[in-house]
């Protein structure tokens, strides 16, 4: 896209984000399907389900940060990112023209490996109908899907694939696709969350500001600072990698991307909790009440590092420990 | 700002530039230091050469004996040298931007060309014993007699000063009780070989005599040595700071890349052998390491679509000592018998010994969460 156009896709996000981002308390029904229309209206599944595709990976970055920003139910990633960029690389495909399938994961949402044999989990599927499965040998399976499962993620929709869904096979990656879907959805999942986590943050700097204690602005007591300083840093060192990683996707070989989309999700796993446990501890009591959203944002961050791949299984991989197979 | 999308690869003429020094390279093998050689001879006889090629200064103007090219083409270069393991060049970047920014004409041209050459050799006099982080509490004073200066007081961390030809020196010229402390300090090139200026090396932790003392007993500087106006030497300090903690600095990221490269070797090489602790560890470095990579790609292109450098650099100092000191601490783990050995600098428990001092220098990394909050964040001041 170009500047002017991306800039427009993104400012509708931002004003569907202001409008149903979820301030206190879960919405009801209602409010979830409207916001579920609303941002199906803005058609933004059609940015990767061509090729080439309408928005490059770094402009999906930054939309899926913009998603992050606030508490939210819809999903965004899995529905309108993940699955039409499967398809998109997956090419001449049997799943139907009005079937709308988000991705399944492993039951604890990793990514199936070589020796996955426990059950699937539909993840990030509100208005999803199906849920493809990409194997460690990249045979994609669309699958069907079950009642809710439970997660502390409260926005976030993941549903169970029943062990005896019919499972229809709908074509192969190549090793150099099966890289290139790896490493787009390790940077969607990281760029979400690293919108949550710059949120987060700038809301308690702003709090800082307003908030008196002592007769004064608790952000100008050094002890706040430094808690503040020390989350921007690493809100700018997981900004650096998501968007490097990203670019790497639109310009580098696959594996390139790969290695790039692995420390992206490394370092948001370990740094953004970081990042919520100090915007909390600035927004002190109120942070701790369920009205208030500090906890959806922490929901989100957690349960998020654990999305896709943990720290464990990348640290593995990037110390050379594991092979590549195994991650 | 960081919400548009960026380019993150090398501009052609960029990948055109490292091609062409790659060539120079294997025309111009790197030298061998010789059996009775001092460091500091050696390092100048590699300087030389270097710019014998046109490999110094190439954000310089070519007036001055750079290549008028930008600060990327440096950056590349730096990164070249650092990634074939080249002896560390002196830095003289920040210096020259200084001078660049700050002198006159006629002192740009007179000092310049000789510092590029390596026909003259600098040192940087800023803290003192008294004024270490805060660096504008410094209490050596230039004091006027008719057309010189007679400057007092004392140095200290001043790298390299018993090798060096001139210093970069701050002092107070106004020393009235109520001039405003910021506006009261000028900058000066004190050439170090004039009557009154004492040199004492200083012996660090690891054994090198990198840092020094200097002690400043009426040594007079003549007025065409001062460098820009009276009182205007606090910004050019800043200046200065600033381009030291930058993340273009990449010769030091990819030293760290080595040591990182080297643990993954050992992590294949011993793999049953480490825990997997450790291995994590390993691989918690390889992250510190390849982020720092991305952001000093990300630093490029912001530069490149015309954002200028400002106090966003304490975020690439904090970024690089987490980076440092992590993958020394972790280095020691994986290789235990550093500690078990004597060892100099270059060996892996000297170099863990220097990464202690990365939180200290160029502003200590409390210094910098502060310019974060007060510059980045605009949090209130507490007065």
């Amino acid at each position: 896209m170009d500047a002017e156009e991306f800039q427009a896709v993104r400012d509708l996000l931002r004003s569907f984000v202001t409008r149903f981002g979820v301030g206190s308390g879960m919405p009801d029904p209602k409010t979830r399907a409207a916001a579920r229309q609303t941002l199906d209206d803005l058609g933004l599944s059609e940015l990767r389900s061509s090729t080439p595709p309408a928005a490059t990976a770094q402009e999906c970055a930054l939309l899926a940060e913009e998603h992050g920003r606030q508490p939210m139910t819809t999903s965004f990633i899995g529905t309108a990112l993940l699955a039409p960029e499967l398809l998109r690389l997956l090419g001449d495909h049997a799943l139907p023209e009005c079937a709308a399938p988000t991705i399944a994961l492993t039951e604890d949402l990793r990514f199936p490996g070589v020796n996955h044999i426990g059950g699937l989990a539909a993840w990030d599927c509100d208005g999803a109908d199906a849920a493809l499965c990409v194997a460690a040998d990249g045979t994609v399976t669309v699958l069907e899907l079950g009642p809710p499962a439970p997660t502390a993620d409260l926005g976030r929709a993941v549903r169970t694939i029943p062990k005896d869904s019919p499972s229809q096979e709908l074509g192969r990656l190549d090793p150099a696709q099966y890289a290139q879907w790896q490493a787009f959805a390790l940077v969607m999942v990281s760029s979400e969350l690293l919108g949550a986590g710059r949120s987060l943050l700038e809301q308690s700097v702003e709090y800082a500001r307003d908030r008196h204690q002592y007769g004064r602005a608790i952000g100008s007591f050094q002890a706040v600072q430094h808690i503040l300083a020390d989350a921007t840093v690493l809100v700018e060192a997981c900004t650096s990698a998501t968007r490097y990683a990203a670019w790497s996707l639109d310009d580098q070989q696959p594996t390139q991307a790969l290695k790039a989309g692995r420390v992206a999700k490394a370092e948001t796993n370990t740094s953004l909790p970081e990042v919520i446990r100090a915007a909390m501890q600035v927004f002190g009591g109120i942070a701790q009440t369920w009205e208030f959203p500090a906890h959806l944002y922490l929901r989100r961050i957690l349960v998020g590092s654990l999305t896709l791949a943990t720290t464990p299984d990348l640290l593995a991989v990037l110390s050379g420990a594991d092979s590549e197979a195994a991650a | 700002m960081t919400d548009l999308p960026l380019d993150f690869g090398d501009p052609t003429e960029l990948g055109e530039l490292r091609a062409q020094f790659r060539v120079w390279l294997a025309e111009h093998p790197l030298p061998q230091r010789h059996a009775d050689e001092p460091v500091s001879t050696f390092l100048n006889r590699w300087h030389r050469l270097l710019y014998s090629g046109g490999w110094v200064g190439l954000d310089v103007p070519t007036q001055y004996g750079g290549r008028g090219l930008s600060t990327l083409h440096q950056v590349a270069i730096s990164e070249e040298l650092a990634d074939c393991g080249a002896p560390g060049v002196p830095r003289i970047g920040y210096l020259a931007h200084a001078i660049l920014e700050f002198g006159t004409e006629e002192q740009r041209a007179r000092l310049l060309p000789r510092m590029l050459a390596g026909d003259d050799v600098w040192c940087q006099g800023f803290s003192e014993p008294g004024a270490g982080s805060d660096l504008a509490g410094l209490t050596t004073v230039a004091r006027r007699d008719g057309d010189h200066y007679v400057v007092r007081g004392q140095k200290l961390w001043t790298s390299y000063a018993q090798y060096s030809d001139l210093c970069l020196l701050l002092a107070r010229t106004d020393t009235e009780p109520t001039a405003p402390r910021h506006k009261s300090i000028s900058a000066f090139a004190m050439p170090l070989d004039r009557a009154g200026v004492t040199v004492r090396p200083l012996r660090a932790a690891n054994g090198d005599d990198e840092f020094c003392e200097l002690f400043l007993d009426d040594v007079r500087i003549e007025k065409a040595e001062l460098i820009g106006a009276e009182g205007a030497g606090w910004p050019l300090a800043m200046t200065t700071v600033s381009y030291e903690r930058n993340a273009l600095d990449t010769g030091h990221i990819s030293k760290y890349g080595l040591v990182v490269e080297r643990l993954r070797r050992a992590v294949r090489e011993r793999r049953t052998e480490l825990a997997d602790g450790l291995i994590s560890e390993v691989g918690q470095c390889v992250v510190d390491y390849e982020v720092l990579v991305a952001h000093a790609r990300r630093r490029i292109a912001e530069r490149l679509d015309g954002q200028v450098a400002g106090p966003e650099s304490s975020i690439d100092k904090l970024l690089m000592t987490r980076a440092e000191q992590r993958l020394y601490e972790t280095a020691l783990r994986v290789f235990p018998e550093a500690l078990l050995e004597e060892a100099g600098s270059g060996e892996l428990f000297g170099e863990y010994l220097y990464s202690r001092a990365a939180s200290v220098y160029g502003g200590t990394s409390q210094i910098q969460r502060n310019i974060i909050a007060k510059r980045l964040l605009r949090l209130p001041s507490g007065d």
